[in-house]
């Protein structure tokens, strides 16, 4: 038998045949464990956790378009692809719009969004009645509501009347062989709508036109019609429609003359008029689209909100002629330090998104979770102390409990060394099978707080066993050190000096 | 040639003279029992031989070496190496079985070696009970099992204090009987104790009164 043997030998048997003693130090370490690695369980699930409960404050990042290029629904989706899916709470695309209503003579902020995603980017939302499911259906802020008098059911016209600040068409400083883009009414006041792009000589390079919108297999041939559309190539603006009279006259020179599809000759000067207003904006007549709407709900958020009307981006689109956002809103649950980091790399991607944090939202989010951490490695820290005294104590009865069999054990020959490793070896093993019990139960221990205080569970970290388990040994093995020099300090002539 | 010498040997505690200028010799494979009533230095005198106090004043020569001298780490591997104890208590490791406690003297000495330590215990008369706990031993037994223990190591020198003192007749005898033949291999015993009897068992015994040596006593009657 080697020493080892009969040393590890010597340790179970004063742990098995003395339990009684052993089991209260043993109990202490284990529920120093248990709390040690409950709470650092809880403390690498608590931004997760919490993360989710701040959503609810609303969207922490927002998308803006950066310089004179508008925000489009592909920019965000671009952006969203770098945010992990379990990450992303939700984004919201804003088109924000000066709406009229004719039969009042008023004016309001009209915006479209995703409902879908409203839901979960401003969770604080309160409606009255519905979202808006049907086309045609429009939520109201609370305040434009009370101002009018709406109610849920109530019909209004709304009309958009599309100016050369209202931000749809392009300008002319537009960097060269930019696609600018342009609309106008065509056949029965439906909106057409043209793209085109210019050489440096500020000819027509290409042309594309949306003619969906006229009637089909006659005014939408405008768009397929390529004899009709290779006119425009290579041509200078203003461009005027053979027979008739120009828009631009008395302005200056016709400089190009287009002969319109046979059959389509609104739309064919639709065609024209876009893409002279591609350019020539300020001078556009002025484009009023006007449809009916029923409320659906009235919103009220005690914010700027309630003196919005919201619509679907397809209503406003429809409205407006273009498909462009002002912002978009997203709800990221994760820390701000990584918030920041996605901020840079958006910039980064220079496809004309700026991105900003929601300051006040990630702000406070940071400092409560930075609270929050806090105490829970103050309370970690506490228990390990308590712990450490409470076996601490434990261990000191046992070397008083047990100064015989030590002063036997020196008598017999004991080294200082021995006695002190011998005791070491006890405690480490306590150690080491409190840090195990206290692994298990500290994960059912955090198991139970997470779906209690958060209402969700947390999944195991295998890391946590060796930690725990390491963590309690060195607990234990400093807590025995005052009792070891207790014990060295025995005088093995004890044994000697009868009862 | 002497295994053991005090010369001149004091313990002074304070006022009180525990030993007073003790010189006695004890040779090598020669048993020797010290006697003297209560507070006469027996003890005293058996902490210094154990290695496990200093005098105060004189020499004390272990094997040739002077113990007096030495440091307290020396003193716990000298004891170790050349002394074998035995105890009025006994002072068994409660939780430990027979063989086990024998195996710790191993343990501390050199190598725990079972076979050997059961073979001990075979020789005090105990290898079927060398499974059991302290508890489950009689105080004969116990005893026996801590001469087991004291002789695994080969000491030069069994120093046994008051060993049949918790004992009743039937045990003293075996445990006399276990002195005997150590004896007769070679092994120099000294035997603490007042009983009469036990040190009418040893070749000579030295009486202390009140930290001296009052006389001694050769046994004419040793071996017969």
């Amino acid at each position: 038998m080697t020493r080892r043997k009969m040393f590890l030998r010597m340790i179970t048997a004063s742990l098995l045949r003395r339990r009684s003693r052993m089991l209260i130090a043993l109990l202490s370490i284990a529920v120093g464990a248990t709390i040690l690695s409950g709470l650092v369980t809880i403390y690498y699930d608590v931004p997760r956790q919490m993360g989710a409960q701040f959503r609810s404050y609303g969207a922490n990042m927002i998308l803006l378009p950066s310089g004179e290029t508008p925000l489009t629904w592909e920019k965000v989706q671009t952006v969203l692809d770098m945010v992990p899916d379990s990450e992303l709470v939700g984004a919201t695309p804003y088109r924000y719009v000066r709406l009229d209503m004719p039969s009042r003579q008023q004016s309001f902020t009209g915006a479209g969004t995703d409902f879908t995603q409203v839901l979960k980017t401003s969770p604080y939302f309160s409606v009255e009645g519905a979202y808006p499911e049907n086309t045609r259906e429009i939520l109201v802020g609370k305040e434009i509501a009370e101002t009018i008098g709406l109610k849920t059911g109530s019909s209004i016209e709304l009309s958009y009347k599309q100016t050369a600040d209202s931000g749809n068409t392009g300008s002319k400083g537009a960097e060269e062989g930019a696609l600018l883009s342009g609309s106008a009414e065509g056949f029965n006041k439906a909106i057409l709508k043209v793209s085109i792009s210019l050489d440096e000589d500020e000819k027509i390079s290409s042309i594309e036109v949306d003619s969906s919108s006229q009637t089909p297999g006659i005014g939408s041939n405008v768009g397929t019609d390529q004899a009709f559309l290779d006119q425009f190539i290579g041509k200078s603006l203003p461009l005027r429609l053979s027979g008739t009279a120009s828009e631009e006259q008395g302005k200056g020179e016709d400089t190009g003359l287009i002969d319109a599809v046979s059959g389509a000759t609104i739309s064919s000067q639709a065609v024209v008029d876009a893409v002279n207003r591609t350019v020539s904006a300020e001078n556009a007549v002025p484009v009023e689209n006007r449809e009916h709407f029923t409320v659906s709900g009235i919103l009220s958020t005690g914010g700027e909100e309630e003196s919005y009307i919201y619509m679907t981006l397809t209503d406003l689109g429809r409205l407006t002629g273009d498909e462009l956002l002002d912002v978009a809103e997203l709800s990221i649950s994760a820390p701000s330090d990584e918030l920041e980091t996605l901020c840079s790399s958006i910039t980064d991607l220079n496809i004309g998104v700026t991105p900003r944090l929601v300051k006040r939202v990630t702000r406070s989010e940071a400092s409560v979770l930075g609270k929050l951490q806090a105490l829970v490695f103050l309370v970690t820290v506490v228990v390990l102390l308590l712990t450490m005294i409470s076996v601490s104590t434990t261990m000191m009865a046992v070397v008083s409990e047990r100064r015989r069999e030590i002063g036997l054990r020196k008598a017999l020959g004991a080294s200082d060394r021995s006695i002190r490793s011998e005791f070491l070896g006890e405690g480490m093993f306590l150690g080491g099978l409190g840090g195990l019990m206290g692994a298990v139960l500290g994960f059912v221990f955090a198991q139970v707080v997470s779906i209690n205080v958060f209402g969700s569970s947390i999944a195991f970290q295998p890391l946590l066993l060796p930690v725990t388990i390491i963590v309690s040994m060195a607990v234990a093995a400093a807590s025995c050190q005052l009792p070891i020099r207790r014990a060295v300090a025995i005088d093995p002539a004890i044994v000697l000096k009868g009862e | 040639m002497a295994l053991l010498e005090l010369k001149n040997v004091s313990k002074i505690y304070g006022d009180l003279k525990a030993l007073n200028d003790v010189s006695i010799r004890v040779e090598k494979g020669e048993w020797v029992a010290i006697m003297g009533p209560s507070g006469s230095g027996k003890s005293t005198m058996m902490n210094i031989i154990g290695c496990m106090d200093k005098p105060s004043l004189g020499e004390v020569l272990l094997d040739g070496v002077d113990i007096s001298k030495e440091p307290q780490k020396k003193l716990t591997d000298i004891r170790r190496d050349k002394i074998g104890l035995i105890f009025q208590q006994f002072h068994m490791v409660t939780y430990l079985t027979a063989v086990e406690n024998v195996m710790v003297s191993q343990y501390y000495h050199s190598m725990p070696d079972e076979e050997e330590a059961l073979e001990a215990l075979e020789r005090v008369g105990l290898r079927e009970r060398a499974k059991h706990l302290p508890s489950q031993l009689s105080g004969g037994e116990q005893q026996r099992v801590c001469v087991a223990r004291a002789l695994i190591n080969h000491p030069e020198l069994i120093l046994a204090d008051e060993p049949t003192g918790n004992l009743d007749e039937t045990n003293e005898n075996i445990v006399l009987d276990l002195f005997r033949q150590l004896h007769n291999e070679g092994t120099t015993l000294i035997v603490v104790t007042h009983d009469p009897e036990v040190a009418e068992a040893a070749q000579r015994t030295i009486v202390l009164e009140h930290g001296r040596v009052a006389r001694e006593i050769i046994n004419e009657n040793f071996g017969k």
